[in-house]
């Protein structure tokens, strides 16, 4: 299992208060901004780059960015991982 | 007849309508570069009133509208219990008092004019300020009060910038409204005020009239445009269905305009869609920034300053168009003869209001 | 005759609609007072999760209303039914939420800075509802049915057919939330100074 997928799952959980789901729920690949996905929306992609500050130390400046980076969890994984051997 | 005069405009390029006007007339801008004011320290662009200071800012200049508005009506209206005064405004005294942001200002006002009633505060986000001038028109159209004082006051704070940074909903330079490289909003502060009544004889110099709108919901998001502009075409069609009026008799629209990439599109669609297009057409967030809930009174009371000039004026920070539907933005000052015209505010939580004013 | 068709009472102990207790709360749970309703009555909107407090309350408010007066939506037309709440506090305690995020060392949150409006429980209702009428959220210095019998006057006069309203008070410290539909109606509890004032604080129906 990969412990940093599994810690963003429970990060997005408590940040974007989505109460009604558990880690279990979301798929690594899926898409969090799609309705058959998890149904974010456009406030819930600047609240993860408030969370890729708060618990990764990534600071984002241009939104555009996020977007790619904001796909998936599996995306998301990726990213910071780029940042951070960058 | 529903009558609208007696405007009062604070704001950082004067404390007159008349003063404000002067200002408007050479396209003068109350936005500055302010050194470090963002979250990260960062210089950011606001209109801000300078001297204006230290604690009860907010009541400061309602009591300082208020005052002004006084010597331009018969005064012995204001302790009338005919009179109410309403107050629109997003955020208040937040910066004196996070959990009363409007009750102290409110006494405080009733003590200092002996008003009969207490204000009552319209707090609508962004539309506030238009739909505190149709409440004040219907209040007076139902016959509950013979005259109804509408203020719109908000002023600048950490709290509203640093939300919209978080955003990404500041601009970089000074907001340029419809424009094709507009990139965000610039705040604001200020106050309006101006008397709506029935009785003609109460304004000092001659009124104009209010041809109070309607409002309505998007329906779509809280803090997103609709992009089909549908709560926006429901105001503004149900307002001048509402009074007879045809798309040939408006002279021009004194649009939102908040310099966001999707507020002005979806107003350049719902203007599209109501055959409006061809208006003359400014935002004035260029002179003022966006003043939040104040922005609707203010606005309004720049149209009245344009009617009575005979004058249109150009939108500033306007260059090239960057709407999917085109519109008639004005380019330069230009002397025309207003008979009647369109205000229109959108904001968060959906709203959209809209209100015509016209020549008597 | 204009009349108040549904009414809920929303406190800190407990949640009535029309009179009747429909929820009380279970001081031993460790979910919020608003989840507990949310949870009982089996509601599915995920977004209420996202809410502030002020939008919970009108949200679970404005549902249990519906339920207790099925078939509201499809009466009216969708820009026929207005909204006219208030009031005192305005949105004072996300206010002080959002603050707390970026004081201390934080960052200025988004989700929580949309909600720092006091209307914008207005648009949460409107979008639920696909309803397109007029809004209206003042901030008032205590529940006063005056207010509420002006403008809907003004309203139901100027082509609004029904009225959703609504006293929308809540604090860290307390809840104070009484919504109430008005509609138009042969016979039924009369919308007057009276009836809103009773409703309001009793929660129970008027003894005629």
């Amino acid at each position: 299992m990969d412990s940093l997928k599994e810690d963003l799952k429970k990060q997005i959980i408590e940040q974007l208060n989505l109460e009604d789901l558990t880690v279990a729920d979301i798929a690594d690949d899926a898409l969090l901004f799609n309705d058959q996905g998890l149904g974010l929306d456009s406030i819930d992609a600047l609240e993860l780059i408030v969370l890729l500050e708060k618990y990764h130390g990534i600071q984002l400046t241009n939104p555009e960015e996020g977007k790619e980076a904001f796909k998936s969890i599996d995306t998301m994984a990726a990213y910071i991982r780029k940042r951070k051997a960058a | 007849m529903i009558y609208i005069g007696a405007e009062v405009i604070v704001s950082p390029l004067g404390d007159t309508a008349e003063a404000n006007w002067e200002a408007l007339s050479v396209n003068r801008t109350g936005i500055a570069l302010t050194p470090a004011v963002g979250f990260n320290k960062e210089d950011i662009h606001l209109s801000r009133i300078v001297g204006l200071g230290g604690p009860l800012r907010f009541q400061q200049l309602v009591i300082k509208a208020l005052a002004g508005l006084k010597n331009r009506i018969d005064a012995s209206i204001l302790t009338s219990d005919r009179t109410m005064v309403l107050i629109s405004s997003t955020k208040g005294a937040l910066d004196d008092n996070l959990h009363d942001q409007f009750g102290e200002t409110c006494s405080a006002v009733m003590q200092q004019f002996n008003l009969a009633h207490l204000p009552i505060v319209i707090s609508n986000a962004c539309i506030s300020g238009v739909l505190a001038l149709n409440v004040a028109g219907n209040m007076v159209g139902a016959g509950q009060y013979e005259h109804v004082i509408v203020i719109g006051c908000d002023v600048a704070s950490d709290f509203v910038l640093y939300g919209f940074q978080s955003l990404f909903a500041v601009s970089d330079k000074a907001c340029a409204p419809f424009d094709a490289a507009r990139n965000g909003i610039t705040l604001g502060e200020g106050c309006a005020a101006a008397l709506v009544s029935g009785a003609k004889s109460v304004f000092k110099n001659t009124p104009l009239q209010l041809l109070s709108g309607t409002s309505a919901n998007d329906a779509n998001h809280i803090s997103g445009p609709s992009r089909t502009g549908e709560g926006l075409v429901r105001s503004v069609s149900r307002t001048m269905q509402k009074h007879g009026i045809g798309a040939e008799e408006i002279d021009f629209i004194c649009a939102h305009g908040t310099g966001t990439v999707f507020n002005d599109e979806m107003e350049a669609i719902a203007f599209d869609r109501l055959s409006l297009s061809e208006k003359p057409l400014n935002s004035l967030k260029g002179y003022f920034g966006h003043t939040l809930g104040a922005a609707g009174v203010i606005e309004t009371a720049v149209c009245m300053q344009m009617m009575r000039n005979g004058m249109l004026i150009k939108s500033l920070g306007y260059r090239d168009a960057g709407t999917s539907q085109p519109l008639n933005i004005i380019l330069e000052n230009e002397p025309k003869k207003l008979r009647t015209i369109l205000k229109t505010a959108s904001g968060f939580g959906g709203g959209n209001a809209s209100l015509m004013i016209r020549d008597l | 005759m204009k009349v108040i068709t549904a009414y809920c009472n929303l406190r800190a102990g407990e949640c009535l609609v029309n009179g009747e207790v429909v929820a009380r709360r279970d001081t031993g749970s460790e979910d919020s007072w608003f989840k507990q309703i949310y949870k009982q009555h089996e509601l599915a909107y995920p977004k209420f999760y996202k809410m502030d407090v002020l939008s919970q309350a009108g949200y679970l408010a404005s549902e249990l209303i519906k339920r207790a007066n099925p078939g509201i939506s499809e009466v009216y037309a969708d820009d026929e039914i207005a909204l006219v709440f208030a009031n005192a506090s305005s949105s004072a305690e996300t206010d002080r939420r959002f603050i707390q995020s970026y004081q201390g060392g934080g960052s200025p949150s988004p989700s929580l800075f949309v909600y720092t409006l006091p209307n914008i429980v207005l648009g949460e209702i409107a979008i639920l509802n696909k309803w397109y009428g007029e809004n209206m959220f003042a901030v008032l210095p205590k529940f006063v049915p005056g207010f509420y019998l002006d403008y809907s006057r003004i309203l139901l006069a100027s082509g609004s057919r029904a009225l959703l309203c609504g006293w929308l008070e809540v604090t860290a410290g307390s809840t104070d939330v009484f919504l109430f539909m008005v509609e138009e109606k042969e016979k039924g509890t009369e919308f007057n100074e009276e009836n809103l004032l009773h409703l309001s604080q009793t929660g129970a129906v008027a003894a005629y």
